[in-house]
């Protein structure tokens, strides 16, 4: 183990020189950097995919009407402000007027009208599309002006815009678009080698604060031991998903709580955990702080007895992490005649961080309680058939709930609404409130109503929330960064010592 | 010659079969049916063996290492794994899945391909023609694609994957057995016994099947290995064996992430791997020499080579 080390800190030393090496020797690109991501996007079509690798580096290409400060906070991104509500379905927003896109088009309210037409067509058919299934068209008032209408009374739209990025209005339509991309954001494309890496050059007319990076290259690392090499080499500045065991390997790193929340879904329905005190047990039985202390090794934090994150419009403040009690747990199994009873447990593995390991770890902490566990870790593919399959709902799912909105709605979707993703309550009445709270538009209202439904779920143990998981970022020494919560990678952020 | 005749007893110690004097002079083969033995006995008795139950979880006391490393300590002899669980526990358990699905995949897939084979080289002709293109379009087919078919259908678990890897490996038996046949039915004592009318069955059988057992036998243990290693990728997939229960292959996948931090995870298992292969190699190879005729005329020249040498040497120090 002490070997082991030695050998790492070697490597950190020859890599540190070889990076300052670099440096000394070619000082105009000081400015560049390189970055890890898992897999070569099929494609730079901005509005098409939903992919963390053409998520990466649009990003920095594209821009949205809103966006967020590092912290989460929605602000106006392309819109000069906040958007005004008109009516109960039509909002409105005022563009940031002498925006170009880096060839030359001007973006105005035709581009705002063309992004939102392009992205709802059913034709495109957009991976997307279930970020704005409530967006109902786009009409244009004046230059500067937008009026974007959704289906019904919708109180999270300035969130939805916040995941919609701008595309010109007539290269869009270019066949070069997918491969060639041109936004209005910070960076534009400057060489794409298939197979190996993505070159962003700095965009001279960015119409806010130039970014002191020149250019940024993306390189396409798909196992995570090879990023994690290439880092601690010197050949990228910074790499996501780091494991926990390695931070001390790495020459610099940084933690922010993410967007994540791992999750298990109960079944009200199936006989094994319909009875409340089962699934109160259940929740009772696991050790959240062991599970984020030693297994995620500090980076993560027990999950406050719902799936919302921390960070989002609709979190229950009053709502704390369900106790670590399996004495409590055991009397109750006991109680509810459901000693020995089997409870099926449905994952997967390798999708998520350490997924397999907290499965079979709260497997085995229901086994302690007195409850029989069967495993069923399948195949990706058959996990999903499995998770949305509304007919058989599995005893037990793991899940983990990735909150991109930063708004309850979304997991109350995914989680709580009987019948509308993977929720296996069947509790109608839940469902109804949360379709009530999705389209009121009273802000204060609306927080009361996810309390209400959050509350409920936390009395009946319809969930066993785990937890919230915070995202980890490998850097390079001359790498300065702040993360942010909503875990995507601003290189206009970013800054290389020399 | 008086020497010659001291020697002969030496050489047949006891009355043991000769089968066995003969394991008893080949030294690498013996130690590897000592290991195989010791290996099954490990797998069999697991649950007496093993120090913990291999799925107990103490997630506080997780990745200690080995005791011989520094915070390693002598209750978890080879050190925890990333759940807390013990190393050593897992190995041997690990070694029943790993055994099992090893060697009934390499049953089963070399029972049919050899018998499918047999058939193919011997008849020719259109029975030939229909079998080996049954071979080529199992071939094409993507066997990933085929696993994932069966395992939707039928749902994951043990059986199933000692079916499914069958399934994908038995071609290679087939087209190997093929290939031999059709010289082989060449022979003249092959003709000698069709002539004297023997049926096909006991030619094929009796004359054919003999004359196959070296080349099966190294085709069955390279094969072993692949089937070890396809039984890890699939389990970590989720298509094969499911927890608590555990196998070799699926602790050096998942221990794959921790390579850099816990060595022990990957290694004692992946050992394991190892010393199974080469033990079976090591009796394999003795068993193909006694097996094959021809082979073991050789063998028996070199001994008494051997032996000559060493009854001659004092007779020519004392001349």
């Amino acid at each position: 183990m002490n070997s082991m080390k030695n050998y790492l800190t070697v490597a950190a030393l020859m890599a540190a020189t070889a990076v300052a090496g670099s440096l000394s020797i070619g000082l105009a690109q000081a400015a560049d950097i390189s970055i890890a991501i898992g897999s070569e996007p099929s494609t730079l079509d901005p509005q098409l995919r939903d992919d963390g690798g053409e998520r990466a580096i649009n990003d920095n290409i594209y821009e949205t009407l809103m966006a967020r400060t590092a912290d989460g906070i929605l602000v106006p991104g392309l819109a000069a402000a906040a958007p005004t509500q008109i009516d109960a379905t039509t909002w409105e927003f005022k563009l940031r007027p002498d925006v170009k896109f880096t060839d030359g088009e001007a973006f105005n309210a035709d581009s705002v009208v063309r992004s939102v037409e392009r992205i709802i067509d059913p034709a495109f058919k957009s991976e997307q599309g279930s970020y704005f299934g409530t967006i109902a068209s786009a009409s244009k008032v004046d230059d500067l002006t937008v009026h974007v209408v959704t289906k019904g009374p919708d109180p999270i739209l300035p969130s939805r815009m916040y995941w919609m990025k701008m595309v010109p209005t007539t290269y869009s339509a270019d066949a070069n678009f997918a491969t060639n991309p041109v936004g209005t954001g910070p960076y534009m494309m400057a060489a794409w080698d298939h197979g190996q890496d993505i070159i962003l050059r700095r965009n001279p007319d960015y119409w806010g604060e130039a970014p002191s990076i020149d250019q940024v290259t993306y390189k396409f690392i798909g196992e995570p031991g090879t990023r994690l090499s290439s880092l601690v080499a010197g050949e990228v500045d910074l790499i996501t998903n780091l494991l926990p065991e390695f931070v001390s390997s790495v020459p610099n790193s940084a933690a922010v709580p993410g967007l994540e929340t791992s999750v298990i879904v109960l079944s009200t329905e199936n006989p094994s955990t319909a009875d409340v005190r089962v699934r109160t047990a259940m929740n009772l039985a696991i050790d959240r702080n062991a599970l984020a202390n030693d297994l995620f090794g500090g980076y993560g934090v027990p999950a406050k007895g719902q799936l919302v994150n921390p960070k989002a419009f609709g979190f229950n403040t009053a709502l704390d992490v369900y106790p670590y009690d399996p004495a409590k747990a055991a009397a109750l199994i006991k109680e509810a005649g459901a000693e020995g009873a089997t409870v099926t447990i449905v994952g997967e593995a390798g999708r998520w961080l350490k997924d397999r390991e907290t499965i079979e770890a709260v497997g085995a902490y229901w086994t302690a309680v007195g409850l029989k566990v069967d495993f069923k870790i399948n195949e990706f593919g058959e996990y999903l058939n499995q998770l949305f399959d509304k007919a058989h709902r599995p005893d037990a799912i793991f899940v983990q709930n990735s909150d991109e909105l930063l708004d309850a709605d979304r997991p109350m979707t995914s989680a709580y609404e009987s019948g509308a993703s993977y929720a296996s309550n069947n509790d109608q009445e839940m469902a109804k409130q949360v379709q009530a709270a999705r389209v009121e538009t009273d802000t204060v209202k609306r927080v009361a109503m996810y309390a209400d439904i959050t509350k409920k779920a936390y009395d009946g143990s319809y969930l066993v929330p785990l937890l919230n998981l915070e995202d980890i970022y490998g850097f390079s020494k001359r790498l300065e960064w702040q993360p942010r919560v909503d875990s995507k990678l601003l290189v206009k952020e970013m800054k290389a010592a020399d | 010659m008086a020497v010659l005749e001291i020697s002969a007893p030496i050489t047949r110690p006891t009355r043991l079969p000769p089968i066995v004097v003969e394991l008893w002079r080949d030294k690498s083969g013996l130690l590897g049916l000592t290991i195989i033995v010791l290996l099954l006995l490990m797998a069999i008795f697991a649950p007496l063996l093993a120090p913990y139950d291999p799925a107990v979880q103490a997630v506080t006391t997780r990745l200690k290492p080995p005791f011989w490393v520094e915070g390693g300590s002598m209750a978890h002899l080879l050190g925890t794994d990333q759940l807390g669980r013990d190393v050593l526990s897992r190995v041997i358990f690990g070694a029943r899945a790993s055994l099992l699905v090893g060697t009934s995949v390499v049953a089963l897939a070399g029972t049919f391909g050899v018998l499918l084979g047999l058939f193919a080289g011997y008849k020719g002709g259109r029975t030939d023609a229909i079998i080996m293109r049954l071979v080529d379009i199992q071939v094409a087919f993507p066997g990933l694609l085929l696993i994932l078919l069966i395992v939707s259908v039928v749902g994951p678990g043990t059986t199933t994957m000692i079916v499914v890897l069958a399934c994908t490996n038995w071609m290679i038996y087939a087209r190997l057995v093929r290939g031999i046949v059709l010289t082989i039915r060449q022979s003249a004592y092959v003709e000698a016994a069709e002539m004297t009318g023997c049926k096909p069955n006991r030619v094929i059988f009796k004359h054919v099947l003999p004359n196959l057992s070296s080349p099966l036998l190294t085709l069955g243990i390279l094969e072993f290995t692949n089937v070890v290693l396809a039984e890890a990728a699939m389990s970590f997939l989720g298509l094969g064996i499911q927890p608590p229960a555990t196998s070799w292959g699926l602790d050096v996948a998942n221990g794959r992430d921790y390579i850099f931090v816990a060595w022990w995870l990957i290694t004692f298992p992946g050992l394991s791997i190892a010393v199974t292969v080469l033990s079976i190699n090591l009796f394999a190879n003795w068993l193909r020499v006694t097996t094959d005729p021809q082979e073991r005329e050789k063998r028996f020249a070199r001994q008494k080579m051997a032996e000559r040498r060493r009854s001659r040497s004092p007779l020519i120090s004392k001349a």
